[in-house]
């Protein structure tokens, strides 16, 4: 009986928190009092730096503490969509270099499911040489030519795996916790958990290149049974950085001010007459979008960096590539944007077309990628935020140690299929071990032979880095208590430093 | 209470001492205390359990779970002779629960706010003008009453209250998941529409919507209200099985169900009984059992599909069924005409397996090559004696054998295929043998022209075994024939998914998943409704039967979750605020009787009329009320859970956008059809592989209501989410109202509502071409539907004359501003679209006053 009132009390008081009226309930007085101040202070309440104001009080997305001290405050999360290989990147197997050609042993095979390969499939050899680098001695391949130089900052991931083996489900299962639709994603989680440090910029960002979305489409930056103020906001390089930020043509700074400073009074004589708390929620919401149209294209715009940075990371401003939207995500966790999540469209190598070649397009895809990622962990460490920032590296699941197949037939180009039982995907600052490696694979690469982690795995990692306990951080829906992690995860431990 | 594994009861009412429970509170020994190996309860909390004991013991179901009873109208009681007599019934109840707390309904609203709110409510936007004028000019008692009324026979009705119905049933123009393909299934949109206008009673809109397939002769309309549960998503990635996904379909049904139509939540007791509630994890899987015998199978082209024909295939198939009617006997008749009409029962060929050198490519179609096999589980073959089969061929020749049982027999049917142009064919192959029950069917195929065995032959998408077409002795058969498999081959007819069941030899069976993992099936369950509201144990068979208990009148779920979502649109919130929840898990109402006392007269009174509920509603003095509130009932009842005043509610993403076409004079009252593609910022729609664009609409499609823009799942209009809207993936039945700067944002810039306010500013122009300061009254007037405070007249003349000065000191800005250079007096169109735009953003105008 103990356990049940507390768990009722526990919901009834969180369904009476998701919605805003109770939060306005709450915040009324003070929040009143501040919107009548500034409003009488001669409407003065654009100037200034309003990043810590007491307006925030009214903003869903005002900063919070976390719940447990955390190391870190906050993440970026780089997702290669489409999956790279970990064989040509971090998990050297010489063995399976000897059996290149060699028919899939029947053993792998046994019960299997795989997206296209069918019938027996050959072996793949590396398509990459490997050496080991730092004081770590950790072994990379040839493609990421610059990742040495800060391999000893990193904890590399060996054994992850997941049980999806289709991209949009996968891809799900990593940031949501499920392969369905319609459950919030990480970055909606902990925005939801810990606000944003900055009301002029979204709380939970995402920043897209390759040219698509990723396969599982918005859903994966999606607030689900979240209010929709936790999703994350997709920031273009081309448009409006955000959807609607700019004024319309030959409206110019002074003439928007008058207009919102117009709307904004009408509608404070409104609240004298309607007495509605949520008049004052919106005045306050008005001057943030005054304030996001400066801010905004301020954080997104790139060519002020010096030329150095630009060498750095690989960068062209002006379009949009993966080395922009790391930089990118380096200046907005520098502005205290909880939450960047990149998506880089373009892994799947498969090996149907030179694109998707192991030997060919995946080698450009990795040259792109190792330059901007090594720039972000040493630019983040010069700048000292890189212990408070975690960064997390990787796709939805791995490729397989044969070449692919595809309904029979051998594939024309160099390509791997699905894997879902191994993987790698690395972890850097935010209070990770530095210098390590955890979890080892069979001597193909096929299957983990110790340090297994889960997708739940990481998400549990993740949380707790930032401060959460991810069995305790719930939300009702459905007549249930919701986690990031579902039923499942464990904390990876080793990898704390 | 009964006796235990120990032989005596944990429980013995009204005696706390001895009962068993009681004392194992208080056991020292910690194997023997409960809760076990939990911490202590404390005295206060073991004192309410001895207590209640002592009392008796006594525990009832939970109210949601009790059918409706009628309830007495509170009489006010001792002071009765003091208490406001105004309104209906209803404020009787709201009164009763205002006297407890000391609160006063407020006076009712000035007579224009009342308009307006009441067309919002009713319509989603502003009345039209003869209405608005027939009301304003009434002084009659009736005044209001009448304009209720004619509100509720306005079309615009049916899409208004569409609108909210579309979240529940999850629509969308596209399929979900990766590549998001279009869905068409528009036709139950239009569905919904009628039947809100025709204000079809309820019991009957959701029995068709759940079993319309399954009414004796079902109509093209009733197919079309099945689309309800075909808007669950279907899975085109490559790769992906279609089964799981199929499965994920039926659940979504399953859920859908529950939240939409029966206010519960049971997505739960998938994985485990509910906790809370009395349900079982077993009862999950018989309810799904309804669901689980549907045709669709995730196949690429939605199949079962409606086939609605139109211009020459309407003649085709008036000729067909005449024909059928004449020379066929009942069941060919009626498997032809089902065959025609929904295309079914025909075997998906990604059903196929045992392939040798074939392949279910891109897990869609049976493809097969070179020597090829594959084979098709248990075909149900009495009574059959064609075969239809739907293919493509990309080589000039090839040839295809059927056998039945065993490929050492000779086959049953053979035939030789040619290339195919223009996509899909249809061919009829006469079987040579016929069979009875069921045989597994194996099919081969060869091409002297397929060099390797990496060349590509035939891809199937479906086989279809079936009785002979009728009348082969007559001289005219060949004609009719023709004109059959014409009509099958090439359409021309607008294509819906619906529910259908599968036939006999097809049937599924349903089993407990174990733990929600659809891989580990237990044990076998038949359909069932939960055991909590079947005492009689009545058999429910399927869908039909599952609606038939559904629209019961004593079913305690029906009427009070849709009565309690009515109220909902109108107040902001719901009697019970967890609209997708009235059980223990959801939240406590605030008027249960009144709940009751409307969900009775519902069924009983208004024989189900959605219309009739309404109306009570809007016709109550609660709802007439003002929504201005003093500090002192604000801070006694700041959620408004009493309604001393009437609710200030933001708009919903729909009325915002209908509402600002009609102040704006812009809105088309063109009704039904395809959705369309309104303005849409570049960029939106960017999922990999589906290769269609936002192709924007012209003319009056730019301008119409909000329910006709097209809604696809992975870039849903972003003007729509920002306002709150859901994702359209799975069901959620409760908007949560946000406030973000996002939305004024979207209110300010989007190139939509910069259109509509010049049009707007151009209108005003027009009316008043010398007096601007009476122009900006006006169209202050138009939008918030009432004459402005004189603080607010001037906050705005001040911005347009603000605006005007700027522009007239920088001349290039006004042309920057209008998009049309013709115009004559640019600077003050464009400093009036300035004002215009900050109108349309005012809080009043997108909030129900």
């Amino acid at each position: 009986m103990r356990k049940l009132n507390i768990h009722q009390e526990a919901k009834k008081v969180s369904l009476e928190f998701q919605t805003r009226r109770h939060f306005l309930q709450q915040c009324r007085t003070g929040m009143g009092m501040l919107a009548l101040g500034s409003m009488l202070d001669g409407c003065n309440y654009f100037g200034g730096d309003k990043e810590n104001t007491g307006l925030l009080n009214a903003n869903p997305l005002a900063a919070k503490a976390s719940p447990l001290p955390g190391k870190a405050k906050s993440v970026i999360f780089l997702h290669m969509a489409g999956a790279p290989s970990q064989l040509e990147m971090f998990d050297y197997k010489p063995a399976l270099q000897k059996m290149d050609g060699m028919d899939c042993p029947d053993s792998f095979l046994q019960g299997k499911k795989f997206a296209f390969i069918r019938g027996v499939p050959q072996l793949l050899g590396p398509q990459a040489s490997f050496k080991q680098y730092g004081e770590s001695g950790i072994w990379l391949s040839n493609h990421m030519p610059y990742f040495p130089s800060i391999v000893d900052d990193v904890s590399i991931l060996k054994a992850v795996s997941t049980d999806q083996f289709n991209h949009a489900p996968a891809q799900l299962l990593m940031h949501c916790g499920t392969a369905r639709l319609g459950r919030p994603s990480m970055g909606s989680w902990v925005t939801y958990g810990l606000g944003s440090e900055n009301s002029n910029l979204p709380g939970f960002v995402v920043l897209t290149s390759g040219g698509r979305n990723p396969d599982a489409g918005k859903s994966v930056w999606g607030s689900g049974f979240l209010p929709s103020v936790y999703q994350g906001v997709q920031c273009r390089s081309e448009g409006d950085p955000v959807l609607f930020l700019k004024d319309p043509n030959g409206i110019d700074r002074d003439m928007r001010k008058a207009s919102i400073e117009a709307i904004n009074q009408v509608n404070q004589v409104a609240y004298q007459e309607f007495q509605d708390p949520e008049i004052l929620s919106r005045i306050s919401q008005y001057e943030m979008a005054f304030n996001m149209q400066i801010a905004v294209p301020d954080v997104m715009n790139i060519t002020d960096e010096p030329e150095y940075i630009h060498r750095m990371y690989g960068t062209a401003p002006g379009k949009e590539s993966f080395a922009n939207n790391v930089l990118l995500a380096r200046k907005l966790v520098e502005k205290g944007v909880r939450f960047v999540q990149l998506f880089d469209w373009g892994w799947d190598s498969h090996g149907t077309d030179p694109g998707t070649a192991l030997d060919l397009g995946f080698v450009d895809k990795c040259r792109q990628n190792d330059q901007a990622v090594t720039a972000l962990l040493m630019d983040l460490k010069q700048r000292g935020l890189l212990d408070e920032t975690l960064v997390v590296w990787g796709g939805e699941f791995g490729r397989t140690p044969m070449q692919e197949n595809r309904d029979g037939k051998q594939n024309v180009f160099k390509g791997r299929d699905h894997h879902s039982d191994a993987f790698c995907m690395w972890m850097a600052g935010g209070g990770i071990r530095k210098g390590f490696t955890y979890g080892e694979t069979d001597e193909i690469g096929y299957h983990a032979v110790n340090g297994k982690v889960s997708v739940f795995d990481i998400q549990a990692t993740i949380l707790k880095q930032l401060g959460f306990d991810h069995t305790a951080f719930t939300y009702p829906f459905q007549g249930r208590n919701f986690r990031l992690t579902d039923v499942f995860g464990k904390v990876i431990e080793p990898v704390i430093a | 209470m009964a006796p235990t594994e120990s032989g005596k009861p944990a429980i013995i009412p009204g005696d706390a001492k001895n009962s068993e429970m009681i004392k194992r509170l208080y056991a020292k020994d910690l194997d023997e205390r409960m809760p076990y190996h939990e911490e202590e309860l404390t005295d206060q909390e073991k004192n309410i359990l001895k207590r209640w004991v002592d009392q008796g013991a006594k525990f009832s179901t939970h109210w949601a779970y009790l059918p409706v009873q009628e309830t007495t109208v509170p009489s006010g009681g001792f002071f009765s002779f003091f208490q406001k007599k105004d309104g209906n019934e209803i404020d009787r109840f709201i009164d009763q629960q205002l006297n407890n707390v000391r609160l006063q309904r407020s006076k009712e609203a000035d007579k224009k706010t009342l308009l307006r709110r009441v067309a919002l409510d009713l319509i989603g936007m502003p009345a039209p003008k003869h209405i608005q004028a027939a009301y304003l000019t009434d002084s009659s008692a009736q005044a209001y009453e009448k304009l209720v009324d004619s509100l509720l026979n306005l079309p615009a009705y049916g899409e208004r209250w569409t609108a909210m119905w579309m979240d529940l049933a999850r629509y969308a123009d596209s399929k979900g998941y990766e590549r998001d393909y279009i869905r068409s299934i528009w036709r139950y949109r239009d569905w919904l529409i009628n039947s809100f206008n025709q204000d079809k009673s309820y019991d009957q809109f959701i029995t068709e919507q759940l079993a319309g397939d399954l009414l004796p002769n079902p109509s093209d309309d009733q197919f079309l209200a099945t689309a309800f549960h075909r808007n669950t998503m279907n899975n085109d990635e490559g790769g992906t099985d279609n089964e799981e996904f199929r499965t994920a379909a039926i659940i979504d049904r399953v859920n859908t169900t529950w939240e939409t139509l029966l206010g519960t939540s049971f997505a739960c007791v998938q994985c485990h009984s509910h906790p809370y509630d009395p349900f079982r994890h077993e009862e999950y899987y018989s309810f799904m059992a309804f669901f689980n015998n549907s045709r669709d199978e995730d196949t690429y082209d939605e199949y079962p599909l409606l086939r609605e024909f139109r211009n020459n295939s309407v003649l085709q198939y008036d000729s067909v069924l005449n024909w059928l009617q004449t020379k066929a006997n009942t069941s060919t008749n009626h498997f032809y005409k089902t065959f025609v009409k929904t295309g079914q029962q025909c075997i998906n060929s990604l059903t196929a397996d045992s392939l040798s050198n074939a392949a279910l490519e891109d897990t869609k179609f049976l493809r097969m090559r070179k020597n090829a096999w594959a084979r098709i589980r248990a075909v149900g073959l009495s009574d059959k004696q064609v075969l239809y089969i739907r293919y493509r061929m990309p080589v000039k020749y090839g040839k295809l054998d059927f056998y039945a049982s065993s490929v050492d027999a000779k086959p049953f049917a053979s035939v030789r295929i040619q290339q195919t142009k223009d996509g899909w064919q249809l061919m009829a192959i006469p079987m040579q043998h016929f069979f009875d029950g069921r045989k597994d069917i194996f099919i081969h195929f060869d091409s002297p022209l397929l060099k390797s065995n990496n060349d590509n032959g035939p891809v199937f998408d479906w086989f279809c075994f079936a009785p002979s077409f009728p009348g082969s002795n007559d001289p005219a058969f060949k004609t009719y024939f023709q004109t059959f498999t014409d009509l099958l081959n090439r359409p021309d007819a607008e294509l819906t998914p619906i529910m259908m069941d599968n036939p006999s030899d097809l049937t599924r069976n349903t089993y407990v998943f174990e733990r929600g993992n659809w891989l580990l099936k237990t044990k076998l369950v038949e359909a069932n409704i939960p055991s909590i509201f079947n005492s009689q144990n009545k058999s429910y068979r399927n869908r039909l039967d599952l609606a038939r208990w559904m629209t019961d009148k004593q079913n305690p779920l029906t009427a009070r979750t849709m009565v309690n979502r009515l109220w909902e649109q109108l107040f902001g919130q719901g009697i019970v605020e967890t609209l997708e929840d009235l059980g223990s898990q959801g939240a406590s109402p605030t008027h249960q009787q009144l709940l009751d006392h409307l969900s009775y007269r519902f069924m009983h009174e208004d024989q189900w009329s959605i219309k009739k509920t309404l109306k009570r509603m809007v016709m109550s003095a609660t709802y007439r009320q003002s929504s201005i509130v003093d500090k002192k009932t604000l801070e006694k009842d700041p959620l408004n859970k009493w309604y001393a005043r009437a609710p200030r509610v933001r708009l919903s993403a729909e009325q915002i956008r209908d509402q600002a076409l009609v102040i704006c004079g812009a809105y088309s009252n063109k009704m039904f059809g395809p959705s369309v593609m309104p303005y849409q910022p570049e960029g939106i729609w960017a999922s990999p592989y589906d290769g269609r664009t936002w192709e924007q609409s012209k003319g009056e499609d730019l301008y119409r209501r909000a329910i006709y823009t097209y809604w696809k799942r992975t870039g849903p209009y972003p003007t729509q989410i920002n306002f709150d809207g859901t994702a359209r993936e799975v069901c959620v039945s409760r908007r949560i109202r946000t406030n973000t700067p996002l939305q004024a944002l979207n209110l300010l810039n989007d190139s939509t509502y910069w259109d509509l306010s010049l049009k707007f500013a151009k209108d005003i122009l027009d009316k008043h071409p010398k007096n601007m300061d009476q122009g900006i009254v006006d169209a202050y007037e138009t939008a918030v539907g009432k004459y402005p405070d004189p603080a607010k007249v001037k906050l705005l003349k001040n911005l347009y004359w603000t605006s005007f000065r700027t522009i007239q000191k920088n001349p290039e800005k006004s042309k920057a501003l209008l998009t049309d250079s013709c115009i004559n007096r640019t600077h003050e169109l464009a400093a009036m679209a300035i004002t215009a735009n900050a109108i349309l953003n005012l809080d009043e105008v997108i909030t129900k006053n």
